[in-house]
């Protein structure tokens, strides 16, 4: 039997309880308030200062109000459990303006787990029949009808494939390694899409794009809609059944095949596949000497900056963590194991930018804010759609603080992040190109793969 | 006392004064302000929330809630003085100050920064750190950074430099508060309208230390001027361990004593006993023998001398002094003096014991779920005695026995902190605690020991029973700022 919103909040009590309310979790670097940074940047939403410890809660420095921040959620789920408030649209209000981002999380010393502890309250907000918010009603029934929340017609799905000449990897039989593209990149950023895939049999990985690949259901899992994300992850889990290994371009896809699936699926049940996102295969291919780049001379000397997406970055590293902490025997002399970990877990996209730096004579420069400390780009969580300008106006932060260390170029790896930074970056004039990791690889034909063997 | 709870009627007259954003009674929002841990296990939810930015605004609110016999708790922004001391019963106008953060002034010759009440500790740190690398600002130890440095001045807390000058508040110069009968007072020399704030005791008697630990039952305290300090590169920690919190009394004692060039340079100086590094790691994951914490040469019991000086030969000074005096306090007087020896730190574990501000205080939540400090001051030869009948406690009521203490002014006074570490969703633990609490309160009171923060329910109540005189005169001024008594009533046994 599938979990409910409110069984997983009760599992989750004893973490909630472990709030005490400190408010680390409002800023990036809460244990380093010495940290040298970059000083003070005005940008297009305002000064910066980005030294030591840095206001990192995108829906607190919204709105404000303690409930929006972290730590006012923990104790609006306490309060839920313990009887002294009820669901209401008061409540809904309050928590779904949050990105879960888990900037929180990496924060907490009790390493309490906020992002589950927001997405079970969503659900159990919805199981407790208040109503969505009209928006998110809107997609809900979209992909109710359609499979995706964009809109988008089934047999038009893989439309960016034939027209890239790359139709003949759909429904590839014999491919045991499946592409999971994900909604953003099949029916908005094409060219996430493209680039991946071409990547893919530049390399001469042989995958297929299954026709009935429907929405991973993550905008679903964030709000609190879990029947239809567990609909949609039980179709998913039925059509990619016989693939050996995964692989995804979209952060979001990732984690919600990854973390989410295994976790409200029935209890035990394991995916019946390996699970990798693009960069990671790049990157280890980099690693084992395989495949390097070729100079260019239009990006030879620009700024490029990476934006670590909260899905494949925080949310996976946090994922280690709680894993890790389960198996545990002595979690003091286990604790610098983990770290260490997280650590190389972060380092994955780097290994790429800085093989480009070397290579190809981009100079990689990070942002203040990084792995796990990262500013979120405002799209997930379902904001994006729900609260568009509050999506934006983070976006823009982020942005400004890629401008703040000069960036030509902001790149990152989703499509969702990708698309929220254009918007910000269009609305705001930052005046940065954005472009995907490995859409820069493809767009620039960047790839060397002469010792691939 | 009867107070009047607010209705919308009450809020409208927030908004009124603040504007929409700014007030409100969303029952989320006024739910998201609770707090039921580290120094107190009771909290109501407001009846309404309001956001002042300005002193004028706090004046009309609090003149309004007076005439209405509505309860005010204000709150900074952090952990200290804010969500430490939160809404109780009867509930009414909770005042997040948080919107109030501005660093307004930084003087380095008469070595003061003027604050506002929402200024954390880790946001004034990187301020100074950033522009006034040569200065630092008395931050709490432990405290996490979300803390404000207004809220840990009112309580008159432990920080970086309270072992070497005197308690927390005595680092505060001047300030401005505005009464609820309408006043708004400044203390010290900005008493004066064109004073700078360098003068504490001003025009005299001093008002300010009356506001000391009165955890916002007298005022709001809407601008602070704090003491800046150098902050020199040479720093270092010295740590001795022994296997009795006596020895460790004494010897700390010896050292406090050598008030200049030794004492005064170690601007930090706290220890306790290794189940404060066991409870930082959740109960069925971490050892609990002792012996493990022996092989990672962690000792029974412990202090450490955070050292800083001008120069290095001033350090090896300090630090060659602390070291020789250990080593004869074992030869001659210490009680078990085979345990007493020094600690051997890694250069990451000093640095990481120099890091301030720091989060070293929050983790006891990860033992199980839920902690409480409970703190007292005691004078510092007695500090052993309190440690070894608060551990005694501890474990008789089936509690880990993690004790901290620290010295306040080289040894005048100890802070010494048991922290319980607990399981908050447990009924019979929150039962068991207050039982721990209320015994443990009564044995101290006769020791004459006192709370730092009192506790509404059990601390401030057993302590102002003994203190009859001192609670009439108490109740007697804050009726002169305070007519109507709406001041975060109950807080301190007070109405």
């Amino acid at each position: 039997m599938a979990k409910t919103g409110m069984e997983r909040l009760k599992e989750l009590e004893k973490e909630i309880y472990k709030c005490i309310h400190c408010k680390a979790c409002r800023f990036a670097y809460s244990g380093e308030p010495s940290r040298e940074g970059i000083g003070e940047f005005t940008g297009k939403q305002g000064t910066v200062l980005y030294e030591g410890m840095v206001d990192a809660c995108p829906a607190g420095i919204e709105y404000g109000w303690e409930a929006f921040w972290n730590a006012g959620k923990m104790w609006i789920a306490r309060s839920i459990l313990s009887g002294d408030l009820e669901f209401s649209e008061e409540v809904r209000d309050v928590i779904m303006p949050c990105i879960t981002c888990g900037q929180c999380s990496s924060q907490c010393e009790n390493k309490i787990p906020t992002v589950d502890i927001i997405e079970s309250l969503r659900a159990a907000c919805v199981e407790a029949g208040i109503p969505m918010i009209e928006k998110h009603q809107l997609v809900d029934k979209l992909v109710k009808q359609l499979n995706n929340p964009y809109g988008g017609k089934a047999e038009e799905r893989f439309k960016w494939a034939k027209d890239a000449g790359l139709g003949k990897y759909i429904n590839n039989k014999n491919a045991k390694i499946g592409y999971y593209v994900g909604c953003t990149a099949s029916y908005r950023q094409v060219e996430v899409a493209i680039a991946t895939a071409k990547i893919f049999e530049q390399l001469g990985v042989d995958f297929t794009l299954i026709e009935d690949e429907v929405c991973c259901g993550s905008p679903f899992f964030r709000v609190g809609a879990v029947d239809t994300a567990q609909e949609l992850m039980n179709k998913n889990l039925e059509s990619f059944k016989n693939m050996e290994e995964v692989l995804f371009s979209c952060a979001g896809c990732y984690r919600t095949f990854t973390i989410d699936y295994p976790k409200w699926m029935t209890n035990g049940d394991k995916l019946p596949f390996k699970t990798m996102h693009a960069f990671e295969f790049l990157s280890n291919l980099i690693k084992e000497g395989k495949i390097k780049f070729k100079p260019n001379k239009e990006l030879k000397g620009k700024v490029v900056t990476y934006h670590d997406p909260c899905h494949t970055g925080r949310h996976f590293a946090h994922e280690m963590e709680q894993s890790m902490i389960k198996k545990s025997k002595n979690l003091m002399m286990d604790m610098r194991k983990i770290d260490n970990m997280i650590e190389e877990w972060f380092d994955i996209p780097r290994v790429i930018l800085r093989k480009l730096e070397e290579d190809v004579g981009i100079k990689f420069i990070e942002m203040y804010r990084i792995k796990n400390n990262s500013m979120c780009c405002g799209a997930g969580g379902g904001v994006r759609a729900g609260y568009p300008d509050f999506s934006l106006r983070t976006a823009s932060l982020r942005c400004d603080e890629a401008n703040a260390v000069g960036a030509d170029i902001l790149t990152t790896e989703c499509p969702f992040c990708w698309r929220n930074l254009t918007d910000a970056n269009e609305l705001y004039n930052h005046g940065m190109q954005v472009m995907g990791l490995l859409e820069m690889i493809s767009k620039y034909k960047l790839l060397d793969i002469s010792n691939l063997k | 006392m009867s107070y009047k709870l607010a209705d919308d009627k009450d809020l409208e007259a927030m908004i009124g004064i603040v504007g929409k954003e700014y007030a409100t009674n969303n029952k989320a929002i006024t739910a998201s302000y609770l707090s039921k841990s580290v120094m107190g296990l009771e909290a109501q939810i407001p009846d309404i929330v309001v956001r002042p930015k300005y002193i004028e605004e706090i004046r009309k609110i609090l003149l309004y809630c007076s005439a209405e016999k509505i309860a005010v708790s204000p709150i900074s922004a952090g952990l200290s003085g804010g969500f430490a001391c939160p809404t109780i019963k009867p509930a009414g106008v909770m005042l997040d100050l948080g919107r109030m953060n501005r660093i307004i002034e930084v003087d380095t010759d008469n070595r003061y920064v003027v604050v506002e009440p929402g200024v954390t500790i880790g946001e004034l740190w990187a301020y100074m750190h950033k522009n006034y690398p040569e200065w630092a600002p008395p931050v709490p130890d432990g405290a996490p950074p979300a803390s404000t440095v207004m809220g840990d001045a009112i309580d008159r807390g432990f920080s970086l430099y309270t072992s070497s000058v005197g308690p927390q508040g005595d680092n505060f110069m001047c300030g401005e508060i505005v009464f609820p009968n309408g006043d708004i007072v400044r203390t010290g020399s900005w008493a004066l309208p064109f004073a700078k704030p360098f003068y504490k005791y001003g025009i005299g008697p001093d008002i300010w230390s009356f506001l000391m630990g009165s955890q916002g039952t007298l005022g709001v305290m809407t601008k602070v001027a704090v003491k800046i300090y150098p902050h020199p590169k040479f720093k270092t920690v010295v740590v001795w361990g022994m296997s009795n919190p006596e020895d460790m009394q004494n010897l700390t004692l010896e050292i406090g004593k050598q008030e200049f060039g030794i004492a005064h340079n170690t601007v930090m100086v706290q220890g306790g006993n290794y189940p404060l590094v066991m409870t930082r790691w959740p109960k069925d994951k971490v050892p609990h023998d002792y012996e493990f914490y022996e092989q990672l040469g962690i000792s029974k019991w412990w202090m450490n001398w955070e050292c800083w000086a001008q120069t290095q030969e001033e350090l090896d000074y300090v630090v060659n002094k602390i070291n020789k005096m250990a080593e004869d306090f074992k030869k001659n007087r210490a009680k078990d003096p085979d345990s007493i020896k020094p600690q051997e730190l890694h250069p990451k574990q000093i640095a990481s014991r120099l890091k301030k501000p720091n989060k070293i205080a929050v983790p006891y939540s990860f033992w199980e779920a839920g902690f409480l400090f409970i703190t007292f001051y005691t004078p510092w030869n007695e500090c052993a005695h309190f440690a070894e009948m608060y551990t005694a406690a501890m474990e008789k009521y089936g509690f880990p026995p993690v004790m901290w203490i620290a010295s306040i002014e080289r040894c005048r006074q100890a802070i010494c902190m048991p922290i319980i570490c607990f399981d908050s969703t447990k009924q019979s633990d929150l039962e068991k605690v207050q039982e721990m609490n209320r015994e443990t309160t009564e044995y101290a009171l006769k020791q004459g020991w006192l709370n730092y923060r009192p506790d509404p329910y059990i601390h401030a109540p057993l302590t102002y029973s003994q203190a009859g005189m001192y609670w009439k005169y108490l109740r007697t001024m804050k009726k002169i700022f305070d007519p109507n008594m709406i001041m975060h009533p109950g807080r301190l046994a007070l109405p």
